[in-house]
């Protein structure tokens, strides 16, 4: 197969400082301060082929934006290996860069104190992109993204939604062939990320570029990614689809019961959530638990006038992934 | 789909400079206010960094054994030095502790092109930054003038020479104490507003008749010697030894290539830390 992206047993170590603020450690601060080693990450194996959207999870401080900054040259492994398009990013970073697209969610490539437009222009020439490729790729991010109403508008003055859809834009003009996007929808509203969600979608979809996608928000992960990789102190803990993860989280649904009493009911294997005027809501693991046996209880309890099931928000599933992993910890 | 980095260096750095000018152009002439104010404030800034040795010599008509028409024409090299810094390295350049503290030397990583390309470029500031570049030439040809000093192309040749080792020292001083930014990025991200103001302090006076050790020091450990004080030496005939106009483009090429190497180090480390801290817009602004 034909791999965009490869880390081969990758590592990296942070050394953190450690201060004491009690005046009595001033000089052993100074002379031999307590330094901290912290596995940012430890022997990562991550394949990823060619046009494929990866997601890229993991609670604060598991490794994510570490390997970002790997991937965009921005830094080197302590050891193992990181090939992208089969370059080294840190040896081979000018012939690299020009072949990638990186979009910090809290960082911009634009410059502040001038237009979108004069940013662009300067990513022409920096970038060294013929005439007829940045004129067609700039047709192509200014209709898809919406650019018109803010080209000649000062970085300074964009909205964040206006600046994230420019930064993406501008990440773009070079026709990159693999994209890293970190937290790119960080902040924005719920029309501004639909629309750079479609927008990411469409350009995989229809340029084949690569991506790998950070992000907090797990259904937005879900809407871009078929492949999901999360990562937990330092290790891939999870690498498969979505509804891989969903049963390797624990399938938590959520079931709700119409009753005309107004009396509380009780069902063993699930836990009562809310509900109040004869509605009552339970959450159960469907791994575990049948949903006939919930049925049958509730029925042995009271009539049943209505019943709705749905699946657990993804977010939850992984918030509660998360917990598991840190009680797994302690 | 590739882009492919430019093979002719200088090609690059041609079109590259072309498109900073135009953009600092547009920059600063985005309104007539703002290019007014901007001005003046550059006039009023570049005048206030040589007043006071000015005044000194005008107190004791000169100083030392250099009179008064000279010590204006040191003054005119030392602000034409600056102003070439100004000129080229604009947009804190000339600041690598700004850039490598705020984490803004990622910005530069990411561009397809080696790094010394974009030093050498996206400071580029000749509209902006050509104000003390200009105010200094004027301060030259008035003292040149003044002193009827015989110009010909050979003269105006060693001026040019020596304003750019000058200005290539200042940069190499400025990149030596900046990489100290790649071990403590936060407590040295000021430090080239410090040695960029030592020098400033140091560059205006003769250093005739100043100790041996402190003469040394001046030209080697903080080498404001070598900014207007032994250029001006040269350039007015006061220096007796015929290979002096070699020594200040030889100094530039010794501080060039000990900050390179240096930075270079910095660099290898930053490419193992990389940054934790990153404030935007920092550079550009």
């Amino acid at each position: 197969m034909d791999f965009a992206v490869s880390l081969r047993n990758v590592s990296k170590v942070y050394r953190q400082r450690q201060r004491s603020e009690r005046l009595g450690d001033v000089f052993r601060n100074l002379l031999r301060p307590t330094v901290v080693r912290i596995e940012a990450l430890r022997g990562i194996d991550l394949s990823v082929p060619r046009g494929e959207i990866v997601a890229y999870a993991g609670p604060n401080g598991a490794g994510k934006s570490t390997t970002i900054k790997l991937l965009a040259s921005l830094l080197a492994p302590d050891s193992g290996q990181v090939r992208v398009l089969g370059m080294d990013p840190v040896r081979d970073r000018v012939r690299y860069v020009g072949r990638i697209g990186v979009v910090f969610g809290q960082r911009t490539e634009l410059w502040w104190d001038h237009p979108v437009a004069a940013s662009f222009a300067w990513k022409r020439v920096v970038w060294n992109i013929g005439r007829e490729r940045y004129e067609r790729m700039l047709g192509l991010v200014r209709e898809l993204l919406g650019l018109d109403a803010f080209m000649n508008t000062l970085a300074r003055e964009l909205s964040l939604g206006q600046r994230m859809r420019a930064d993406l834009a501008m990440a773009l003009l070079h026709e990159p062939e693999v994209l890293f996007l970190d937290e790119p929808t960080l902040g924005l509203d719920v029309l501004a990320r639909r629309n750079i969600l479609r927008f990411v979608r469409d350009v995989n979809r229809e340029r084949g570029v690569t991506v790998v996608v950070t992000s907090h928000d797990m259904d937005e992960l879900e809407q871009l990614a078929g492949r999901i990789v999360m990562l937990h102190r330092g290790e891939i803990a999870f690498d498969g689809d979505f509804a891989s993860l969903r049963r390797h989280a624990s399938d938590r649904r959520v079931f709700l019961l119409e009753t005309p009493s107004f009396a509380s009911l009780e069902l063993d294997g699930a836990e009562r959530t809310g509900g109040e005027n004869g509605r009552h809501e339970f959450v159960y693991d469907a791994s575990r638990v049948r949903l006939s046996d919930l049925l049958e209880q509730a029925a042995a309890q009271t009539q049943i006038l209505d019943v709705e099931t749905h699946r657990a928000p993804i977010d939850t599933l992984v918030a509660d992934l998360y917990e598991r992993w840190q009680r797994e910890r302690t | 789909m590739a882009v492919e980095p430019g093979r002719a260096p200088l090609r690059r750095l041609l079109s590259l400079w072309a498109i900073y000018a135009r953009m600092d152009l547009l920059w600063v002439a985005r309104g007539l206010r703002v290019s007014v104010a901007w001005y003046l404030g550059d006039l009023v800034v570049s005048l206030s960094a040589v007043t006071w040795s000015f005044l000194l010599a005008e107190r004791f008509d000169g100083i030392g054994t250099w009179s008064k028409l000279q010590v204006v024409f040191m003054l005119g090299l030392a602000l034409a030095v600056r102003g070439s810094v100004e000129f080229g390295f604009g947009l804190n350049a000339a600041f690598p502790s700004r850039r490598i503290g705020r984490g803004q030397l990622d910005h530069m990583l990411l561009m397809p092109q080696p790094l010394w390309l974009t030093i050498a470029s996206d400071g580029f500031c000749p509209a902006s930054g050509s104000g003390q570049l200009l105010a200094g030439s004027a301060v030259i040809a008035w003292a040149v003038h003044a002193l009827a000093l015989p110009v010909d192309a050979t003269w105006l040749a060693l001026l040019a020479l020596h304003v750019f080792s000058a200005a290539s020292i200042m940069l190499a001083f400025a990149y030596l104490w900046g990489s100290l930014a790649f071990l403590a990025p936060r407590a040295a991200e000021e430090i080239n507003s410090s040695t960029m103001r030592l020098l400033e302090q140091l560059k205006p006076f003769p250093l005739d008749g100043v100790g041996f050790g402190l003469t040394f020091g001046l030209m080697t450990v903080v080498p404001a010697g070598f900014l207007a004080w032994l250029p001006s030496r040269v350039l007015l005939g006061l220096e007796p030894e015929r290979s002096a106009w070699l020594w200040t483009p030889l100094a530039a090429l010794v501080s060039v290539a000990l900050a390179a190497w240096v930075f270079r180090a910095g660099l290898a480390r930053y490419a193992r830390t990389g940054s934790t801290r990153y404030l935007s817009h920092g550079f550009r602004r």
